[in-house]
């Protein structure tokens, strides 16, 4: 199958990072972790270098990519908002927070808005459990985070908040 | 060393697993994730047992605990019936849809589980797929994404260049959870799609070239035109056999 000139230029990055490290499998989640981090995603072509690259098959790969949360196999948001729903947070209620991120956004978990500004995830733990329920948004961690403050954040990043009606 | 299973005396050598001498003895032990050829996984918790060393009794997986001392073991006690009613109960509600687990559930004498999420379910993840998937080299299918919504499945849901559809994966399935869809010469399983090759003796279809080819690859041959079927070739070595011994 000939690769477009297109398609050839858009692997460069991806095999340039992927390159980085020797070609063997405990660098598998490393070179994960930096395309994520370039990308904002794991890019399917990026899946398939590293697979090629580490010597293990796609489908293990794929299977951790898809097992660490910290991973997202579609393009994230320009804002990325994680709502931690571990234990901690769950018993303090975090259920209100990602109602609310729903509402305002009108996206589930696990998906981004179509302007491509905000993504939305909950998270397992974030190992912040003192100051739950817990909201990231772009790495930064807001703490005892409630629904008034999930308004405020959206709008903190440029997003359109309708105010709730009534109170 | 001797062990007593059931009040029958029996040997084990020190590190075999207990539900293996069980079984040698012919003790019946209710498993599911358990499979000669990978040995015991501690997945599903059906073959838990009663193991008494001196004074202390516990309960465990006898798939995966090894025999290292004298032991008395009780595979079936009030108090191991009602955990195994209950983790029935799970897996029923887990995999509703499977007959296997169906039939378990009211061998055990299940009532009134809570509604199932999808009723049609008859995985209970027990992995056995992907071990065999992977024993054969092909490791096309793996769990997929993880807690309620981890799953057994393909990259990306899409049929793998890496399957060779050999089926071993629904050979192993307990629960029968893996759908082979056959239609005149052809067959898909993991929405791949494989045209059957058919026997140069019988003319029977019978596999797929990709999977001769990796049987070929593993057994270290050539792989030849013609290709025989189990019975087949069972049959010709029969033959060779009977053919040896005209003197
Ligand atoms: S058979 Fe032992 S845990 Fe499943």
């Amino acid at each position: 199958m000939a690769i477009e000139p297109q398609q050839a230029a858009a692997q460069r990055p991806m095999e340039q990072i992927v390159r980085r490290y020797p070609p063997e499998q405990r660098y598998l989640l490393a070179i994960m972790q930096d395309l994520q981090k370039e990308f904002n995603y794991l890019p399917r072509e990026a899946l398939g270098l590293t697979a090629a690259h580490v010597r293990v098959p796609l489908g293990k790969v794929y299977s951790m990519a898809t097992f660490y949360k910290a991973f997202s196999l579609t393009p994230r948001g320009r804002v990325s908002l994680r709502a931690c729903d571990g234990t901690a947070c769950h018993i303090k209620r975090s259920q209100v927070i990602i109602d609310e991120l729903r509402k305002c956004l009108g996206i589930q978990p696990g998906e981004t808005t179509a302007d491509g500004e905000f993504s939305l995830e909950t998270v397992n733990c974030l190992g912040a459990c003192a100051i739950a329920p817990v909201l990231v948004a772009n790495h930064k961690v807001h703490a005892k985070v409630t629904a008034a403050a999930v308004r405020e954040i959206i709008k903190s990043y440029g997003g359109r908040v309708d105010e709730p009606v009534g109170n | 060393m001797k062990i007593v299973i059931d009040g029958i005396e029996t040997a084990a050598s020190p590190g075999e697993m207990l539900l293996e001498v069980a079984r040698r003895l012919g003790v019946r032990i209710p498993t599911l994730c358990y499979h000669e050829a990978f040995g015991g996984q501690g997945v599903c918790r059906l073959c838990l047992v009663e193991v008494t060393a001196g004074e202390v009794s516990r309960l465990v997986a006898s798939c995966t605990y090894p025999v290292t001392g004298e032991i008395e073991v009780r595979t079936t006690t009030p108090e191991i019936e009602r955990i195994r009613r209950h983790i029935i109960m799970l897996l029923h509600r887990r995999a509703p849809g499977s007959e296997f687990i169906q039939e378990l559930y009211r061998e055990y004498g299940c009532q009134e589980n809570v509604p199932a999420p999808d009723p049609d379910e008859r995985c209970i993840m027990c992995r056995l797929c992907v071990n065999a998937c992977e024993a054969v080299g092909a490791c096309a299918i793996t769990a997929v994404d993880r807690g309620t919504d981890k799953r057994i499945d393909t990259p990306y849901g899409e049929a793998s260049p890496d399957c060779i559809g050999c089926c071993a994966c629904a050979e192993v399935c307990p629960t029968k959870a893996i759908g082979v869809s056959r239609a005149a010469g052809h067959y898909t399983i993991w929405n791949r799609e494989f045209e059957l090759e058919r026997c140069a003796g019988c003319g029977r279809p019978f596999t797929s070239r990709p999977c001769q080819e990796r049987i070929a690859r593993l057994s270290g041959q050539e792989l030849s035109g013609a290709q025989l079927c189990p019975e087949c070739r069972k049959k010709q070595a029969g033959s060779r056999v009977a053919l040896s011994m005209i003197p």
